[in-house]
């Protein structure tokens, strides 16, 4: 009998190891089913709301890309919690389709795993916790260590900058970050509300 | 006994059976580890080679690069070029320095141009020309105020125009307007030095650089009463006010190619039979058309203007020259230069005066690189020197500041060998607070200590936009010290340490290699250790002579005394009289035998304009008084100056109306050895980008954030133009992968286990 208990406990470890990755994943995706609904709700009432009653953050934008069909909704804040759930809002850069640089952050291995597909050209679109859409266009893309993005957040011109891990398919985390970086192209106003 | 024999044996058997399939299993067991890690090392890390590749986007290099770049829709990217072209005439005491800026446009916008450049702190700049295709426009000298004015009407006119302006005595401003698409225009401005003399050696230094200052912040206002005391009085707020313009972008020599291509010519005509002449840091062809002229010119082309040029002669005599006159009549008036070299006695019987030496050294980020090696190897060098009867102390500064012994101790042995110790172990990094450590260097403890000589001896590449604080600061705490500046690096500020010295009555000793540091701190040496020529005074028999340096200063050994006066009439003889250590020496020079020279005038009304500054500083003038005298010198003697400006004006406009002008301030190269990180990126500037502090998003949190930065972005700090404060990206990667990776490995695993026991059983 005891020759059973070695694969046993091995199996059972894998399965665990498993299924905490897969928990990951799976705890990204349902999340954003929730944010949506949060969000939509946030949209309407004008005021934040909490996706489930024990969120410590609550959803603040939703990040377009029409060509490749993604939609993510981002978070405030970028702590572990938060971007287990989604894109998180960099502190300390300025709300999308202000003057600055808006930061959002996100996994590599989740809600940004598309970012390597985005290409130079293609529209982002932001709309904002207030309902105001924001279109972008992606200009360009960077590496960089996460001390040293180079972002200057007083600038004079409209930039978004969507941040994940860098490469994006090492397995573990490194001190690089990649950078897509995007400038604003048109305001809220000229967008109609045809998308998504 | 043969049963047991058989059992043993069967069961030795199973035994080795069973290890068998043990080792089996483990050896699967590997195989299939491997096998998987394998194939998850492929999944994870192929994709990332490629990724690289086809996207060229993704190279961290070539996106969001320099300043330089500038984008316009087409994506034609390029920017206004400079080359600069130094034309340098020695004649005898005097040079005669062109320095032509070429600016080339090959933009499809009209474009004006600014660009930062420093000169030598002596250096009189009397004339400006600007060329535009066939046409010669020679600039006049005007008030600042009012050349400026003139400049920025024609620049609205569509006129082409150039203006050139006095930042410090050590950098200029010269700014271009309206070159057109594909245009190139010269400015060309000249200027007059005199020649420096060292012993038997004759030097020259075109500075090509103007080194990133560190402009500190205003963090306690200073105010600045009257001295004639009715209580009021007004506040300074910024210790540089001009920050903006003594700061040009400074590009990072790891990603940009060196820019600024510069050529150097010299004629090279010393008056007498030349010995040694040498190029310090740059490789030179030198030819000899007779004994007492060479042509110098840059052997391998155009270099990048990072560092400065010194090239130094010396006469094939044993023993330079002592004494050289040298006249030039201008107007109604005679001006005379004078260089005399008192005789270097040697030390009398008795013992030499006992000495207290305070040395500083900077060790700021600026000072990175080659730098504070050399200041290093120089301040060792003079630990080694000193003597047991000396006292010494040490001081360290950057934006922080050490004093290494609470009071100065003697020159004991293990004094110094903890004083070494602790300058090996210095790190160049942070701002360069000088005035605190200046003014630590200078509080004496027992100032009436009349049988010590107290000398402080200041190691610094002189960065710093507010030299005008470290001049008032000496001026006001010198007391008995004497202030001796070693330059240290390839572009330290000259003006600063001349200046500085000059108030401390002591030396500048300028050090630019590490090869350089043994020569010249044993001249330095030379100089601390054996008296100075004290109490000199000039008389002239005949004429009215307006004399200067009005206060002649003390010399030291083996540097001239340099007068420069100007005559109603050139007749007598002057008389220089003074004491060398304990022992009266005096001179005398018939004026009728002076040689002829050129330029005379314009470097006396430049030394002139100096002592007003000095005295400005000292409080001697009132600062109005002072200012107008400079005005009234600037303007009879043609010479920028702070107050004066030249400007030149093309009277045929040139850029249609409507087109737009775009502005481009040019960068400068970092000077060379300096380091780019040390210098720009030492501040991590955290308030911006605190991790730590997350606050709730709210309105409010929001406003408070935004002040937080844009008071970080005023912190002191080497840098010029507003740095962004740096955003710190959050972890972005989960280990869910890996997890379920380890998972299926680990699931795979007991699976061969199981089979493999399935299999050791079904045969039983």
């Amino acid at each position: 009998m005891p020759r059973f208990i070695p694969p046993l406990a091995s199996a059972l470890l894998g399965l665990i190891l498993f299924g905490q990755g897969a928990y990951i994943h799976a705890k990204a995706l349902l999340a954003q089913v929730l944010l949506e609904r949060a969000f939509e709700e946030t949209i309407v009432t004008g005021h934040p709301v909490k996706p489930w009653s024990w969120a410590d953050t609550w959803p603040v934008a939703r990040i377009e890309v029409r060509r490749i069909h993604v939609s993510e909704i981002a978070l405030a804040g970028s702590s572990g919690q938060a971007l287990a759930f989604g894109p998180g809002h960099v502190e300390q850069t300025v709300d999308a389709g202000e003057r600055g640089v808006a930061v959002y952050s996100a996994h590599r291995d989740t809600h940004f795993r598309f970012l390597k597909e985005v290409a130079i050209g293609d529209e982002i679109d932001v709309t904002r916790s207030d309902g105001k859409r924001f279109r972008y266009r992606a200009d360009g893309s960077s590496v960089a260590r996460f001390d040293q993005s180079g972002i200057d957040p007083l600038t004079d011109r409209y930039e978004l900058v969507l941040s994940t891990c860098w490469p994006f398919d090492a397995l573990t985390s490194g001190p690089e970050r990649y950078l897509l970086h995007a400038t604003l192209i048109a305001p809220d106003s000229s967008l109609s509300e045809s998308g998504s | 006994m043969t049963t047991i024999d058989d059992a043993s044996e069967t069961s030795q058997q199973t035994r080795l059976s069973r290890r068998m399939r043990i080792l089996l299993f483990f050896l699967v067991e590997g195989i299939a580890a491997l096998a998987i890690g394998f194939a998850a090392l492929f999944l994870s890390f192929d994709p990332v080679w490629s990724a690289e590749q086809p996207h060229a986007v993704l190279r961290p290099g070539t996106a969001r690069s320099g300043s330089l770049l500038l984008k316009t829709d087409d994506g034609y990217t390029d920017a206004l070029r400079l080359g600069i072209d130094v034309d340098l005439t020695v004649s005898g005491p005097t040079i005669r320095a062109r320095v032509t800026q070429i600016f080339r446009n090959p933009t499809r916008d009209w474009m004006e141009a600014t660009y930062v450049y420093p000169l030598p702190a002596g250096g009189a700049v009397d004339t400006l020309k600007m060329v535009v295709g066939d046409r010669v426009v020679v600039g006049d000298i005007k008030e600042r105020q009012q050349a400026r004015a003139i400049y920025e009407q024609a620049r609205s006119n569509g006129q082409k125009a150039a203006l050139t302006e006095q930042e410090r005595p050590n950098i200029f401003t010269n700014s271009v307007a309206n070159i057109g698409p594909g245009e190139t225009v010269l400015v060309q401005i000249e200027y007059q030095e005199p020649v420096q003399q060292d012993g038997n050696e004759f030097s020259l230094r075109v500075p090509m650089v103007v080194g990133p200052r560190y402009n500190p912040l205003p963090v306690v206002q200073s105010v600045d009463l009257r001295a004639d005391g009715n209580g009021w009085g007004t506040t300074a707020t910024d210790p540089v006010p001009d920050r903006d313009r003594i700061s040009p972008t400074a590009l990072d020599p790891a990603e940009n190619a060196p820019i600024n291509p510069t050529r150097i010519t010299v004629h090279l005509q010393a008056g007498f039979p030349l010995g040694e002449v040498k190029s310090h840091f740059h490789q030179v062809n030198i030819e000899s058309p007779d004994t007492t002229t060479r042509v110098i010119t840059l052997a391998g082309g155009p270099v990048p203007a990072d560092r400065d040029f010194e090239l130094t002669w010396k006469p094939a005599a044993e023993t330079a020259p002592s004494v050289g006159l040298f006249r030039e009549h201008v107007g109604k008036s005679d001006y005379l230069l004078a260089f005399v070299t008192p005789p270097s006695i040697e030390q009398a019987q008795q013992a030499p005066r006992p000495r207290e030496v305070i040395f500083v050294i900077d060790n700021s980020g600026s000072m990175g690189g080659t730098s504070i090696i050399q200041a290093k190897a120089s301040l060792l060098y003079a630990l080694g020197r000193l003597q047991p009867t000396d006292r010494f102390n040490v001081i360290r500064f950057d934006d922080t500041m050490d004093v290494l012994f609470p009071a100065p101790v003697a020159a004991t042995s293990s004094n110094i060998t903890n004083a070494t110790s602790f300058v090996s172990a210095l790190q160049a990094r942070g701002g360069t607070e000088m005035v605190p450590a200046m003014r630590a260097a200078l509080s004496d403890t027992n100032r009436d200590d009349a049988d010590t000589i107290r000398q402080v001896v200041f190691l610094t590449d002189g960065a710093i936009g507010n030299e005008q604080q470290l001049f008032e600061t000496i001026g006001a705490l010198r007391g008995r010290s004497r202030i001796f500046m070693v330059g240290i690096g390839s572009a330290p500020n000259t003006y600063l340490m001349t200046r500085a010295a000059e108030l401390g009555r002591g030396t500048f000793t300028h050090i630019g290699s590490v090869e350089q540091v043994e020569e010249r701190m044993r001249g330095l040496f030379a100089r601390l250790e054996n008296p100075a020529v004290t109490g000199l005074s000039a008389k002239f028999s005949d004429a009215t002579a307006d004399l200067t340096p009005a206060a002649l200063p003390d010399v030291y050994r083996d540097e001239p005394l340099v007068l420069a006066a100007k005559l109603d009439r050139l007749a007598g003889s002057v008389e220089i009289k003074g004491r060398v250590g304990d022992r009266p020496w005096s001179v005398t020079l018939p004026l009728a035998n002076a040689a002829d020279g050129k330029g005379l005038s314009k470097l006396w009304a430049r030394r002139k304009i100096a002592d007003a500054e000095v005295a400005r500083t000292t409080r001697q003038v009132s600062p109005e008084d002072a200012d107008k005298t400079i005005l009234a010198l600037a303007l009879e003697h043609q010479l920028v100056t702070r107050l004066t400006s030249l400007v030149a004006v093309d009277n045929t406009p040139s850029r249609p109306d409507g087109e737009p002008l775009k502005l481009a301030e040019l960068p400068i190269n970092l000077p060379a050895g300096w380091d780019f990180a040390k210098v720009f990126g030492e501040h991590p500037r955290q308030p911006a980008a605190a991790p730590t502090e997350r606050r709730a998003e709210s309105g409010d949190a929001r406003v408070g954030d935004s002040r937080v930065q844009v008071a970080s972005l005023k912190r002191p700090g080497p840098v010029i133009a507003p740095t962004p404060a740096p955003v710190q990206l959050p972890k972005t990667a989960t280990d869910a992968e890996l997890k379920m990776i380890a998972g299926v490995i680990l699931l795979t695993v007991s699976l061969l286990f199981l089979v493999f026991n399935r299999r050791q059983m079904s045969p039983r």
